[in-house]
C-alpha cells in the first residue's frame, strides 16, 4: 500500500463529506427557514409553495398578538424553564456529592433506584403525579408545572459520574483544613465542576422550554406557555398557519440566542449526555 | 449490570400497573339519578366547562368567553370556569375522553362537558354521563329543544340520546358539504354554476379538471384513519347500508353497500381522479385553489373562504348521492353533557345548558364561529340569522341537508376506537393503497367483532 493512494482518497473522501454534511445541514435548515418564509408571507398566501415569501407582511404577527398573550407566554415560559433547570441542578449536584464522597449503607440499591426512574416512561407517572397536584391544589399554576420535574435521574447519573472522577484527595485535603463536608462542596467541588454544571443546566433549560406534555396536563385553563399557545391555532376547524408559524418563530429565538452566546457550552452539554 | 436491568424493569411494570389500575376506576357517578331542586335565590354555586372550542385561540375561545361572561350576568350565584381538554393531540378534539378520564381519576370531573357523538355509548355506558331526563326532567329537556321560539331542527333533537333518554344535548355539528374551485370548473369548460350531484358525476368532472388544468380532482374526506369516520357512514348510508347494525349487536361494515363504496373510492384514486393525500395536504391543496373538489365538514370553510381570498370563487353543493338513491349526510359534531356529582352543580350545569343552546346564543355562535345555528328558524328571523344568513350562500345547501341527517352512530363497548380505527384503516388500505376492499373490510370485521364480545360491559 502507498501512501500517495490513501492521501489521495483521504481528501477525495474529505471532499465527498463535506458535500453530504453540506447537504445534510441544508435539509435540517430548510424547515426553518420555511417556518419563518411561512410566517411572513400575507394571510391568503401562508398556503403558497413559492420559496420566497412575496410580498413580506407582518400580518401574522400582528394576528398572534391579537389573539394570545404572546409576550406573557414567553415570560413565563422563561420562568418554567429557569426555575425547573435550577431546581434539578441543585437536586442533582446533592443527591450526586453524597453518593460519590461517602459509602452507606443500600448506596447501591439506591442508586439504582434513581437510576431506575430514568427508564420509567413518563406517559406512567402522569396520571399519579397529576393526582397529586390535585391534592396538593398545584393544578393551573407554574408551580405545578415547574415541582414534578425537580428531580433529574439524568442530571444525578450525569454529575456523580463527574464526581466520580473528582480527585478524593481534595475532600481529604478540605477535611483536614476544617471545612464541614457542606462547606467543601460549595467552596470545592462545585467551583471545579462549573463546566459540567453549566452544560447540564442549559440542557435542561432547552427542554424544559420546548416541554409540551406536562404543561398540556397541568394547565387547562390557559394557555401560560408558549408551547400550549401554538397548540390554540390548530383545531377541529383547520389550522391557523400564519401566527401559527409568527409564534414558533418567536418561541425559537430565545433558544437560537441562548445558542449564539453559548454556542461551546451547548454542544459540550449535548455531547456528554450522548442526548439530543 | 442484569440485576440492574432487573430492578429497572421491575420498577417499570409496578409503576405501569398502578397507572393502569387508576385508568380502569375511571368512571362518573354510579346508582340512580334523582332530581335535582331549584336553586334557591341566595344560592352560590361555581361550575367548570370542559370544552374543545378553548383550545383554539381567535373567535372560538373568544366567543365561548363572552358567552359566559353573559351567563354569569344572567345568573349571578352561579360562575363559571372555562377550561380546554388536558392533552397533547394537536387536535383539542380528539383529547376530550381521555381528558375527562383523568379528572374522573382524579376525582373532579367537570360539571358540564361538550363530547363528540362518536363517543356517546362510551360517555353513557362507560363514563357515566347524567341521564338529563331523569336529572331535570323529561318535560323540562324536551321544553329546551322546543324553545322560547325557534326549535331544535327534527333531526338534531335525539342525536344525544340512549335508549330513549336523553343525555347530551346536541350543541354544535356540521354536515358534509361538496366544496369546489369555481375557477378550475370555468377553465376545465365545466359548468361552475352546476356543480355534480352524483359520485359517478363527481368522478367525470374529477378527471376532466385534472386532464385540462393539470390541478388534482377531487378528495373525499371519509377514508382515512385520521379523518375518522362520520362521514365514511354518511357514504355507506346513503348507498342503503350501514356500519353498524340498528341493534347494535353486529358490524356490518364489510357488506355490500360499504364494499361497493370503498370500490368506487378506489377507483377514483385508480384512474388518477382523487389525488392520493392526507386529510391535512388535501385541505391545504385545495385551499391554495390546487384541487377542484373536495367533499369537507363545512365547519372548515373559514379556512377555505381565506385561501380564496379574491383568487378563486368558492362553490358549495349538497353531498352527492349514488346514481338513482337519496343522499343521506350524517353529522359530525358535540353534544353537551352533565357529570357533576353535587345536586347544586348539577342544577346549575343544566342551567348553563339551556343557556348555550338558547336562541340567543346560537345567533351569537352563528355570527361569530359560523357553526350552524341547531334552531333552524333563527335564519328567517329579521332579528336573528336573517342578515348573516342572507350574506352566507354556503348555508342554504347545508341547512337542507339537516331534512335527512342521520346520526353519526358511535361504535359498542369499551374498545369502540380500536373498532372505529380498524375499520378506517381497513378502508384507507383499500382506497389510497390498493388493497382488496372486499377482503381488507372483511377481515377488519372479523377482527373487532372479537373486540365487541370482549369489550361491552
Amino acid at each position: 500500500m502507498t501512501t500517495e493512494v490513501v492521501g489521495e482518497s483521504s481528501r477525495a473522501r474529505r471532499l465527498g463529506g463535506h458535500v453530504v454534511l453540506g447537504l445534510l445541514s441544508l435539509v435540517c435548515v430548510f424547515p426553518i427557514y420555511w417556518l419563518y418564509a411561512t410566517s411572513l408571507r400575507a394571510p391568503q398566501d401562508v398556503s403558497s409553495l413559492s420559496v420566497l415569501p412575496w410580498p413580506l407582511s407582518t400580518a401574522s404577527y400582528t394576528e398572534a398578538f391579537a389573539k394570545n398573550d404572546v409576550l406573557g407566554m414567553l415570560v413565563n415560559t422563561g420562568v418554567v424553564a429557569v426555575f425547573s433547570a435550577l431546581g434539578q441542578l441543585l437536586v442533582a449536584l446533592l443527591a450526586a456529592y453524597a453518593f460519590a464522597a461517602w459509602r452507606f449503607p443500600f448506596q447501591r440499591l439506591l442508586y439504582l433506584m434513581f437510576v431506575g426512574t430514568w427508564l420509567v416512561p413518563f406517559q406512567a407517572t402522569m396520571l399519579p403525579n397529576y393526582v397529586l397536584l390535585s391534592r396538593l391544589g398545584l393544578l393551573e399554576t407554574l408551580a405545578g408545572v415547574i415541582v414534578p420535574t425537580l428531580c433529574s435521574a439524568l442530571g444525578v447519573l450525569l454529575l456523580r459520574e463527574h464526581l466520580n472522577s473528582f480527585p478524593k484527595e481534595l475532600l481529604d485535603a478540605a477535611r483536614m483544613d476544617g471545612r464541614t463536608s457542606w462547606s467543601a462542596l460549595w467552596t470545592v467541588v462545585v467551583p471545579t465542576l462549573r463546566p459540567a454544571l453549566a452544560a447540564l443546566g442549559i440542557l435542561l433549560a432547552i427542554s424544559a422550554w420546548n416541554e409540551y406534555f406536562w404543561p398540556a396536563m397541568v394547565l387547562q385553563r390557559s394557555n401560560a406557555v408558549v408551547q400550549l399557545g401554538l397548540r390554540s391555532f390548530m383545531g377541529t376547524e383547520g389550522n391557523d398557519w400564519g401566527p401559527l408559524m409568527a409564534t414558533a418563530g418567536l418561541a425559537c429565538l430565545p433558544v437560537f440566542a441562548l445558542y449564539l452566546v453559548l454556542q461551546r457550552h451547548i454542544v459540550n452539554a449535548f455531547v456528554r449526555s450522548g442526548l439530543k | 449490570m442484569k440485576r440492574t436491568l432487573l430492578a429497572a424493569c421491575a420498577a417499570t411494570l409496578l409503576l405501569a400497573t398502578s397507572a393502569c389500575g387508576l385508568g380502569s376506576e375511571s368512571t362518573g357517578s354510579e346508582g340512580p339519578v334523582s332530581r335535582v331542586p331549584e336553586l334557591k335565590p341566595d344560592q352560590k354555586v361555581s361550575i367548570v366547562f370542559e370544552s374543545y372550542n378553548f383550545g383554539q385561540a381567535g373567535a372560538w375561545t373568544d366567543t365561548f368567553n363572552e358567552l359566559i361572561a353573559a351567563f354569569e350576568k344572567q345568573h349571578p350565584n352561579i360562575s363559571v370556569t372555562a377550561q380546554k381538554p388536558q392533552g397533547n393531540s394537536a387536535n383539542p378534539a380528539t383529547d376530550t375522553i381521555s381528558s375527562l378520564q383523568s379528572q374522573l381519576t382524579a376525582g373532579s370531573p367537570p360539571d358540564v362537558v361538550q363530547l363528540g357523538f362518536s363517543d356517546l355509548d362510551f360517555t353513557v355506558n362507560q363514563l357515566k354521563a347524567l341521564p338529563l331526563d331523569d336529572l331535570v326532567g323529561k318535560d323540562a329537556v324536551q321544553a329546551n329543544f322546543d324553545g322560547e321560539q325557534y326549535p331544535y331542527a327534527e333531526s338534531a333533537r335525539t342525536l344525544g340520546d340512549w335508549n330513549g333518554k336523553t343525555y347530551g344535548v346536541p350543541f354544535v355539528f356540521s354536515t358534509p358539504m361538496l366544496y369546489y374551485n369555481k375557477q378550475l370548473f370555468t377553465q376545465a369548460g365545466l359548468d361552475p354554476e352546476n356543480p355534480p350531484a352524483t359520485w359517478a358525476e363527481v368522478r367525470d368532472a374529477a378527471k376532466t379538471i385534472q386532464q385540462r388544468t393539470g390541478k388534482g380532482g377531487a378528495y373525499v374526506d371519509c377514508l382515512t384513519k385520521a379523518a375518522k369516520d362520520w362521514c365514511f357512514q354518511a357514504l355507506v348510508r346513503s348507498n342503503g347500508g350501514r356500519v353498524l347494525s340498528e341493534d347494535r349487536s353486529t358490524l356490518t361494515f364489510a357488506e355490500e353497500p360499504s364494499v361497493e363504496v370503498v370500490r368506487v373510492m378506489q377507483d377514483m384514486v385508480k384512474a388518477g381522479a382523487m389525488p392520493n393525500r392526507t386529510q391535512m395536504q388535501a385541505v391545504e391543496s385545495f385551499a391554495r385553489g390546487d384541487l377542484g373538489m373536495i367533499l369537507e365538514s363545512s365547519a372548515i370553510q373559514g379556512t377555505f373562504l381565506k385561501g380564496a381570498g379574491d383568487r378563486w370563487e368558492l362553490g358549495a353543493a349538497a353531498m352527492p348521492s349514488f346514481d338513482g338513491k337519496q343522499a343521506v349526510p350524517t353529522n359530525s359534531g358535540a353534544a353537551l353533557f352533565v357529570f357533576s356529582k353535587d345536586a347544586a352543580k348539577q342544577r346549575a350545569a343544566w342551567e348553563l345548558i339551556r343557556f348555550l343552546t338558547s336562541e340567543r346564543a346560537y345567533t351569537t355562535i352563528a355570527t361569530k364561529i359560523g357553526y350552524l345555528p341547531l334552531r333552524t328558524g333563527l335564519v328567517d328571523d329579521p332579528d336573528g340569522l336573517k342578515q348573516w344568513a342572507g350574506e352566507n350562500p354556503y348555508l342554504e345547501p347545508n341547512l337542507k341537508q339537516l331534512e335527512h341527517l342521520e346520526p353519526w352512530v358511535s361504535m359498542p363497548g369499551a374498545n369502540y376506537l380500536q373498532i372505529r380505527d380498524g375499520m378506517m384503516q381497513a378502508v384507507e388500505n383499500a382506497v389510497y393503497q390498493g388493497a382488496d376492499p372486499a377482503e381488507s373490510l372483511r377481515s377488519v370485521q372479523e377482527e373487532a367483532t372479537g373486540l365487541m364480545q370482549g369489550g361491552g360491559k
